[in-house]
């Protein structure tokens, strides 16, 4: 099964093709571009780099987030229109179950980042059970600083948000923190992979109603009810 | 041609269907009860909204005009003016579904679609023609010198008028959005009651302003009870000093631009006090007055769509890196 992948959430945009479980390509974009204006041409050079149409994929993969508010709604709103009008299954993807499933064969506790912007992190805790990983409790969305220092044991920071805030993470941590090699990242084909799976459970998610996971109110919404 | 458009550049979800200047579907998903409890557009809000029912609202679009996706032969959005996190959504959605159908693309001004929005209400409105268009989120005077021709004559130095209707309900304690309201009341109060001043009266210019009407109303009632006060009196002067600047303006740009024929077009068009003493106005003076229909005031996407028709006849369209803009300029086809 061919699968296209888009995952706009983090600093630079991912479009991940893949062949079964064969990586057919792993795009990253750059990270000073905005999303929305190269996200159908970055799409249509992946495809076209491999000999591919969008009528030769027989799915979509698109992260959901939670990442960047307005960078994860380019994506997943290209996600759901190109659904929609091949009539192709879409599958959401959590930006943060795709950073911690490249994570390979860590034997320790696994943390997935994206950055949330002023010193705050989203986060999602993993370990690997019995080949597969296993998300451990909730995602958490937070100062970095608060996140990290509830970690007590050896922990792999996956994400190119991690080495953002390596420094803040480093001295709170100590020895405790390994971090995924910069530029490893294989946000794509990892969002593919997991499309994939849910598609070969027989999952998929509506292409008119799929929405982001945000884990964050915007501020209004908070203080209001806060007020209530 | 078959054109479908798509509108997000606010708080309305919309998408049309607009074949050759009649409009097949006309589908709006407001926002406006989301918004009213926060007393005013809230862009995050607005943009959420927009990715949760973008899909439905195309779909809807289709539907109602017994029409295929694969039916449609260009697709036109907002992709200029507005709220940026907004403008996205609509731009995303449409350059995907021009990539996957191969159709052409065309992005288009959010002002343009108003003025379209009076040309598909009046389709022999004569050219040039001059055109006001005001809501809350713009208030601009255009010189319209053909289909997609312009020149921009006037604009709001502050406030849009739609604001400064909501701003005053606000205080009044009428709710959001403030123009329905005020118009409404205003039918039962004395617009002579309370003198408000009438912005840049001698200021030689055809520009607009209006914060400073809405600080005069709430210093006039600042620290009253509000609930002793004649809010139908002070909802019709605050109106009538609304009105006559706008018509005054327009009228004055219309006599400047040696043109006769004047078009009112945006959500603001739809007050009825603005459309009595426009006729008015134009009567005396002998301009022909071309309002919008009031289904096509506020923000919708059949206006887009037959703004796209026309750029698309000119031989204009945008290519997949097409971005969106928020304060781009009212710009001329070429
Ligand atoms: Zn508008």
């Amino acid at each position: 099964m061919m699968i296209l992948s888009i995952d706009t959430a983090g600093r630079s945009d991912a479009i991940g093709l893949i062949d079964g479980r064969r990586v057919l390509a792993d795009f990253v974009g750059d990270v000073t571009h905005n999303s929305l204006q190269g996200i159908i041409m970055n799409i249509d050079a992946v495809l076209s780099n491999a000999g591919l149409t969008l009528a030769d994929v027989d799915g979509l993969g698109v992260g959901i987030g939670p990442g960047s508010w307005t960078g994860v709604r380019v994506g997943i709103t290209v996600g759901k229109m190109m659904a929609y009008a091949t009539g192709k299954p879409l599958c959401g993807v959590s930006s943060l179950d795709a950073l911690a499933s490249q994570a390979g064969d860590a034997s320790t506790l696994i943390c997935s980042v994206v950055d949330a912007g002023r010193g705050n992190i989203y986060a999602g805790f993993y370990r690997r059970r019995g080949g597969v990983t296993v998300k451990q409790g909730q995602y958490t969305a937070g100062p970095v600083e608060g996140l990290v220092a509830r970690i007590r044991e050896p922990v792999l920071f996956v994400g190119d948000a991690a080495q953002v805030h390596r420094q803040t993470i480093s001295a709170l941590l100590g020895d405790l923190a390994r971090f995924m090699k910069a530029g490893e990242e294989r946000q794509g084909s990892a969002t593919a992979l997991l499309a994939l799976s849910r598609l070969e459970r027989g999952e998929s998610d509506d292409a008119l109603s799929l929405v982001p996971l945000y884990l964050k109110e915007p501020l209004v919404q908070a203080l209001a009810a806060r007020k209530r | 041609m078959l054109v479908l458009g798509i509108e997000t550049s606010c708080d309305e979800t919309a998408a049309a269907l607009v074949a050759d200047g009649h409009i097949l579907s006309n589908v709006v998903a407001s926002q406006m009860d989301l918004h009213a409890s926060f007393g005013g557009v809230v862009p995050e809000v607005a943009a959420r909204k927009h990715v949760e029912v973008i899909g439905y609202v195309i779909n809807e679009a289709l539907g109602s005009a017994g029409k295929a996706l694969e039916d449609v032969e260009a697709i036109a959005v907002t992709s200029r003016y507005g709220l940026i996190g907004c403008l996205v959504v609509g731009v995303a959605a449409a350059k995907a579904l021009a990539y996957t159908l191969k159709r052409p693309l065309v992005g288009i001004h959010h002002i343009e679609g108003h003025i379209f929005a009076n040309i598909l209400s009046n389709p022999h409105i004569p050219m040039p023609h001059v055109c006001l268009t005001v809501s809350g989120g713009h208030t601009m005077l255009v010189y319209v010198k053909d289909l997609c021709q312009y020149e921009v004559l006037g604009n709001t130095l502050d406030d849009a008028a739609g604001e400064a209707f909501d701003k005053v309900a606000k205080f009044l304690g009428l709710g959001f959005p403030g123009g329905p309201v005020i118009d409404r009341l205003a039918a039962q109060g004395d617009r002579t009651a309370y003198n408000f001043p009438r912005p840049l009266r001698r200021s030689g210019t055809v520009d607009f302003s209006f914060s400073g009407l809405k600080t005069a109303v709430v210093n006039r009632f600042k620290g009253s009870d509000i609930s002793t006060l004649p809010v139908s009196d002070i909802a019709a002067s605050f109106q009538e000093a609304v009105v006559e600047h706008l018509v005054s303006k327009t009228v004055q740009a219309a006599s400047r631009a040696d043109v006769s024929a004047i078009g009112v077009t945006g959500g603001v068009a739809m007050n009825s006090r603005l459309r009595e003493v426009f006729a008015e106005r134009c009567r005396q003076e002998g301009h022909q007055l071309f309002f919008t229909r009031t289904d096509l005031c506020g923000d919708n996407a059949a206006m887009v769509a037959a703004a796209g028709a026309a750029r698309l006849a000119h031989g204009e369209s945008a290519d997949l890196y097409l971005s969106a803009v928020p304060n781009a300029p009212l710009e001329s086809a070429a």
